[in-house]
């Protein structure tokens, strides 16, 4: 019997721990405790776990879990918190679209385009003051494969990739909730719009170029474009008991 | 009944709320049973002195770190300062900060 430690501390894990370690993602809607205790878990699975299968998924202790803190404060006593995780990799089967042929010309043979599209998370969290946040982070790859035959009759084939990430972020206000234009605009590259209604709208978006260096960078890329729709509403800490 | 005055929340501020039992010995703000940290201080006075053992100082030090990241992202003041006067004083010079953030004085070996 191998493993058999490990096996028994992976058993004793909420049921969100063990989808993490062997589907590498969940789906759960719990109010802040119950994320609390499962932050709590993901933080012991090093001690307990050292074999590199059962390994918790990039991105998770270091990206999801101080989001799941950093939201969890903000949730009022009944709000709920929705995450929708998918930390597969965008290898995964099903992230993938059909390639297509692009046009060419010589000494171009054929030109394949892929595009992976990866929602890897997507939050939305009743917070105490009545509005609902949703953000949603997705990387997007373009791939295109292309051939070539010099004058000698080499072939030679290229690839090259292209890596985007998308980082959307809604806030929806309480009804009748006040809201005013921040004194200062975002940086050039967040956009936002407001979207008029029964509960206003405030979305922010960021389309990069760049992938993140490191898992700091992503964490604080989040909670940038995060920030956006919270500078429309007045920040005070006079009042506002939890 | 005295509410404790400690900040919580990260994007959304507000005010505890829960019976005050004690009083911090460095800013003198009400706290509540659960937000006593190490040497009975507040964790916003914790942090500063780089006491990190309570879960309110570590919430405590990131959204300080946070704001002051974000307000210089944005470029907005207002950003910053929805933190009260105790939030702030804590991480004043001379207040209830670390020494390492301590003016040396005139008489200091090397200009810092």
């Amino acid at each position: 019997m191998f493993w058999r430690k490990q096996k028994a501390a992976i058993a004793g894990f909420p049921p969100l721990h063990q989808a993490l370690i062997h589907e590498r993602g969940f789906t759960a809607t719990m109010p802040a405790d119950a994320w609390t205790a499962l932050a709590a878990s993901l933080g012991r699975h090093t001690a307990l776990v050292r074999r590199p299968k059962w390994a918790l998924p990039r991105r998770t202790l270091d990206v999801l879990v101080p989001l799941l803190q950093e939201v969890c404060s903000d949730l009022g006593r009944k709000g709920m918190l929705t995450v929708t995780a998918d930390l597969r990799g965008p290898q995964a089967p099903g992230k993938t679209t059909p390639s297509r042929d692009l046009q060419v010309r010589p000494p171009v043979k054929s030109a394949v385009e892929t595009w992976t599209i990866d929602p890897w998370l997507r939050l939305r969290a009743e917070l105490r003051d009545g509005s609902v946040l949703d953000v949603l982070v997705v990387d997007r790859e373009r791939t295109r494969r292309v051939t070539k035959r010099n004058p000698r009759g080499k072939t030679k084939v290229k690839r090259k990739t292209k890596q985007v990430q998308i980082i959307k972020v809604r806030r929806r206000l309480p009804e009748n909730g006040a809201s005013v234009r921040p004194p200062t605009a975002p940086p050039r590259w967040i956009t936002v719009h407001v979207r008029e209604g029964r509960r206003r709208s405030i979305l922010a978006g960021a389309k990069i170029d760049r992938m993140p260096n490191s898992a700091e960078e992503q964490l604080d890329r989040i909670l940038t474009v995060a920030t956006e729709p919270f500078r429309w509403t007045p920040q005070t800490t006079a009042g506002g008991a939890r | 009944m005295t509410p404790c005055a400690v900040t919580t929340g990260f994007f959304t501020l507000g005010k505890c709320g829960t019976m005050a039992v004690a009083g911090c010995p460095s800013c003198g703000r009400a706290l509540c049973a659960d937000h006593v940290t190490e040497g009975g201080l507040c964790p916003e006075c914790a942090a500063a002195n780089n006491r990190f053992g309570h879960p309110a100082a570590v919430a405590a030090y990131r959204r300080r770190a946070y704001r002051h990241r974000s307000a210089g992202v944005y470029q907005d003041t207002v950003w910053y300062t929805g933190f009260d006067s105790y939030d702030r004083a804590a991480f004043d010079p001379g207040a209830a900060a670390s020494q390492d953030y301590l003016d040396d004085g005139d008489d200091a070996l090397v200009d810092s």
